[in-house]
């Protein structure tokens, strides 16, 4: 039986599909069945970051319309042996599909699959709620940014009034030398006010421009730091114990590399 | 907490207290007729609203407001008091603009003198 995990954020644009991309793509690498969900009805780009936009014949919503078998909609991934996608659909919107038909997908998913990782839509609303329904756990993504952090606080409030507790934090596109000119919110500022785990931090990258819009996840760019970032946090979700990744010489990591470790 | 501790002047004020055991999140709200007691912190975007007194065993950064029926006497204590707005009865204040001060120990909030004022709060009681 495996494991579904809901990508989520509340606010729009802080990387919830590149992540769920990465995450999808390092765990197949590993040699995981894995299966991505766009929950995103109505705005798809799940397809387009993993570059399989051409393939769509069904999407999410004629599987849970019964339409056609959960089989026929699911996509294989061009370069990743396990990794599958089911699509959003583009021409309709979130009541397009139930909470209830959400979590019977999500059964069916976990029937087959090590990991159904579901990429949620912004917002609150029915999008949210439907993304949310079939999941065990969640991973809530957000940028060193009060907005962002506050719509993250926002969600991890209503995860837990949903019984998804002790989700997991990614912190994304953060930039070292802003947080030490005291530009930018740290990592220690952040954890303060959400107050749940740190699952990993990745730092503002290029390359994830460069690789989301040629479709090819970053995580198998061996030499960026935003792909370290990933397949570092792909091994924590497997269970490994890997400390943090440096993100620049000084120690800016190591107060609370020690709080990853539980010392403090 | 007694009757008698909680009055700084000796009146009786509001006995009933609800205690809350989690943090207050962006979103989530307490009105409650009564005094607050809070383990965890308030968050921005959280609020609390009681007719007596609020303390938070934790940060407020959100928006508090004790003494909302008008009680003049309520206070709000906090171990970190850096609220985003804070009201007192009819009174409303807020930080000044453009000093990020962290509180290092906790304070208290209340009216003195018709305005809301904010001290150290250093565990004895003081009228």
């Amino acid at each position: 039986m495996g494991e579904v995990i809901v990508v989520t954020s509340g606010k729009g644009g802080v990387g919830k599909t590149t992540t769920t991309a990465n995450l999808g793509a390092g765990l197949a690498a590993h040699g995981h069945r894995v299966a991505l969900v766009d929950a995103d009805i109505g705005l798809r780009n799940l397809d387009v970051v993993l570059g399989l936009e051409n393939r769509i014949v069904y999407d999410i919503t004629d599987v849970t319309g019964g339409h056609c078998r959960l089989r026929q909609a699911l996509i294989k991934d061009k370069r990743f042996e396990g990794l599958f996608l089911l699509p959003a659909a583009q021409t309709k919107d979130k009541t397009a599909v139930s909470p209830d038909q959400m979590k019977a997908l999500c059964e069916e998913l976990r029937q087959e699959f090590d990991y159904v990782i579901i990429d949620c839509p912004a917002g609150i609303e029915q999008g949210f709620r439907n993304a949310i329904a079939g999941a065990d756990k969640a991973i809530v993504v957000t940028t060193p940014e009060v907005a962002a952090v506050r719509d993250a606080d926002r969600i991890i409030g209503l995860l837990e009034a949903s019984e998804l507790r002790d989700p997991k934090l990614i912190i994304n596109r953060i930039r070292p030398r802003m947080v030490r000119h005291g530009d930018m919110m740290s990592i220690e500022d952040i954890i303060d006010i959400l107050a749940i785990d740190l699952l990993g931090v990745v730092p503002e990258d290029e390359a994830v421009v460069i690789s989301t819009n040629r479709g090819e996840p970053v995580v198998q760019d061996e030499r960026s730091r935003s792909g370290q970032a990933y397949r570092n946090i792909v091994r924590r979700i497997k269970g490994e114990q890997v400390p943090m990744m440096k993100l620049e010489e000084g120690g800016l990591m190591s107060r609370f590399l020690r709080r990853m470790m539980g010392l403090s | 907490m007694g009757r008698e501790r909680l009055s700084c002047t000796g009146e009786m004020v509001d006995d009933n207290t609800v205690l809350i055991q989690r943090t207050l999140r962006s979103g989530q709200k307490i009105h409650y007729d009564g005094n607050v007691v809070i383990i965890g912190d308030v968050n921005p975007g959280a609020e609390v609203v009681a007719t007596g007194n609020i303390i938070v065993m934790g940060a407020v950064r959100g928006v508090v407001h004790a003494g909302a029926g008008g009680n003049e006497k309520a206070m709000v204590l906090a171990f970190r008091l850096e609220p985003t707005q804070l009201r007192i009865a009819g009174h409303i204040t807020r930080p000044p603009d453009g000093q990020d001060l962290k509180p290092e120990q906790p304070e208290i909030a209340r009216i003195k003198n018709g305005v809301v004022t904010i001290e150290i709060y250093n565990g004895e009681r003081q009228g």
